[in-house]
């Protein structure tokens, strides 16, 4: 099942990327819980809703990531959700493949859902304007991890997600993008960033 | 667009000031600062006295971070203007180099400062960064190594190996490298708490413990260090859900992570967290999948669920 990201999970994994351009950064995606097993569930893309931004720098260590995807886990769990997703952007411009980090999260999301993806930022192609998706959608199939090709399709709605982007990087609110690093630093810093969420809203 | 000094109702001195605040805390907002630092120079240089070539060359290596090349480029200038045979300036111009990808030229210009001076450290880990931006990690290790033989005692060169090497997942080393500088700085509470992650994440019933002590250590130093209280959690109740250990450092850690477990939950409640559930709830979840988690990134074993509840670890 191919994942498909809403304008709000889109927007915030690059405002993420924005806020810390020297550094790599990484964060989880959201998907709505669906009560039905679907027989033919083939081809019902999974809709990530949301994203959370996990963290800026090093992110090589375990130990805060444990914790990190216990608690976001046990918010999903509250609100209907699930993990369903990675995302990572690496350090370098130039780089844009998933590394060890990005597959053994990816494994341990798989453990909880089985058709979870990795997204991949292309720095590269990081812009203003965001004129065209800049990620790459990595599924796991045969024991490897393949990217498959990222089209209109893999949007709920491109150009609203594009439009919203746009705007909320010409206006730098990535400064008040808050991660799970921000959040440890002071818990006053909400990860599920309520301020960031109504100013996508806003915009639709 | 309105001006910083509008924005905001301050004067060149506060502005200035915030730019020195920012050196010394050496932080890395540069569009923050080029923001301030633009203005105060086009409108207010004549007033700074000898502080403006400190905040040219401030601005000058912010506005390499923005991919202002303009900005860049006139700050540079005017520090060429004034220091002619400079070194310090000559890796300036090499960092502008290096921010327009000319890392070839950048290396000559490197390689000419430390011609003329050998012992110049800024070149030298200017050569060491090139090789990083070009992702060649193993060479910028092999060379880090090399400049920390000389230079024993430059603890943003241990801090920036010990990253390499969790990048390399070389966990042992990086160990050794915040081993250094927790030496050297025995009261610095984010040294203790990053060595107890990195033993953590090699995982192991020794290290784990190891990393216990150390996330403890980093919370005698700074109570406030939420990283170091989570790490206690985590890894005294990693411990005491080994089948490795005797019945009495499974109590001790149970009794330790409990006590990590009510430090949480406090630190939550002051934080007014506008939680819909209790943080009770969260912590004994975290206890649960703590003990069935393995380390994920490191090559720790994964530990039996044992069951104990928050409740058994007061007795």
């Amino acid at each position: 099942m191919p994942i498909q990201l809403t304008s709000q999970a889109y927007c915030k994994m690059l405002l993420h990327t924005a806020k810390y351009p020297h550094c790599a950064v990484n964060g989880l995606l959201i998907a709505e819980k669906s009560k039905e097993k679907k027989k033919d569930g083939h081809g019902v893309p999974v809709l990530c809703v949301d994203c959370v931004p996990l963290f800026h720098g090093t992110l090589a260590l375990a130990p805060m990531l444990e914790v990190a995807l216990t608690l976001i886990d046990t918010w999903c769990k509250e609100n209907n959700y699930i993990i369903a997703g990675y995302y990572q952007a690496n350090e370098r411009k130039k780089d844009s493949k998933p590394n060890q980090v990005a597959e053994k999260v990816a494994a341990r999301i798989t453990e909880n859902f089985s058709e979870a993806a990795i997204v991949m930022v292309d720095n590269s192609r990081l812009t203003v304007s965001c004129s065209e998706p800049i990620v790459v959608i990595y599924d796991h199939h045969e024991n490897k991890w393949r990217n498959r090709e990222v089209t209109m399709g893999s949007f709920e709605d491109w150009s609203e997600a594009q439009k919203i982007t746009s705007a909320l990087l010409v206006g730098r609110s990535y400064e008040n993008l808050i991660d799970f690093d921000n959040h440890l630093d002071d818990l006053r810093n909400d990860w599920t960033n309520p301020v960031i969420n109504k100013s996508v809203l806003d915009l639709c | 667009m309105a001006s910083v000094s509008e924005l905001y109702d301050v004067g060149w001195e506060e502005m200035r000031d915030k730019l020195r605040k920012w050196r010394e805390d050496n932080s890395r907002n540069s569009e923050q600062i080029v923001d301030v630092g633009e203005e105060l120079i086009s409108d207010h240089a004549s007033k700074l006295g000898d502080d403006v070539w400190i905040i040219y060359e401030q601005v000058m290596i912010a506005a390499l971070d923005c991919s202002r090349d303009d900005l860049a480029l006139t700050c540079l200038q005017e520090l060429r203007k004034q220091f002619p045979d400079s070194h310090r300036v000559k890796r300036l111009t090499g960092m502008r180099l290096e921010a327009l990808e000319r890392y070839d030229e950048a290396n000559k210009h490197y390689d000419a400062i430390l011609e003329d001076d050998p012992t110049n450290t800024a070149a030298r880990k200017r050569k060491i960064s090139i090789l990083k931006a070009q992702g060649k990690n193993g060479e910028a290790i092999r060379e880090l190594n090399e400049y920390l033989e000389q230079f024993v005692g430059d603890q943003e060169a241990w801090h920036e190996l010990s990253e390499l090497y969790i990048n390399e997942h070389d966990y042992g080393k990086a160990a050794f490298c915040l081993e250094e500088l927790m030496m050297t700085n025995p009261h610095n509470h984010l040294y203790c708490e990053q060595y107890a992650e990195v033993k953590y994440t090699q995982g192991g019933l020794e290290n784990l413990e190891l990393s216990r002590k150390y996330f403890s250590q980093a919370l005698r130093l700074n109570n406030r260090n939420m990283r170091a209280l989570f790490g206690l959690y985590m890894s005294a109740s990693h411990i005491a859900a080994s089948p490795k250990v005797s019945a009495k450092v499974k109590k001790d850690n149970i009794k330790y992570a409990a006590w990590a477990a009510n430090q949480i939950n406090r630190a939550y409640k002051v934080s007014h967290k506008p939680r819909p559930s209790d943080t009770g709830t969260h912590i004994a979840t975290v206890k649960e999948s703590a003990n069935t988690n393995c380390c994920i990134l490191g090559r720790g074993r994964p530990s039996t669920n044992v069951g104990f509840s928050i409740a058994d670890a007061d007795m």
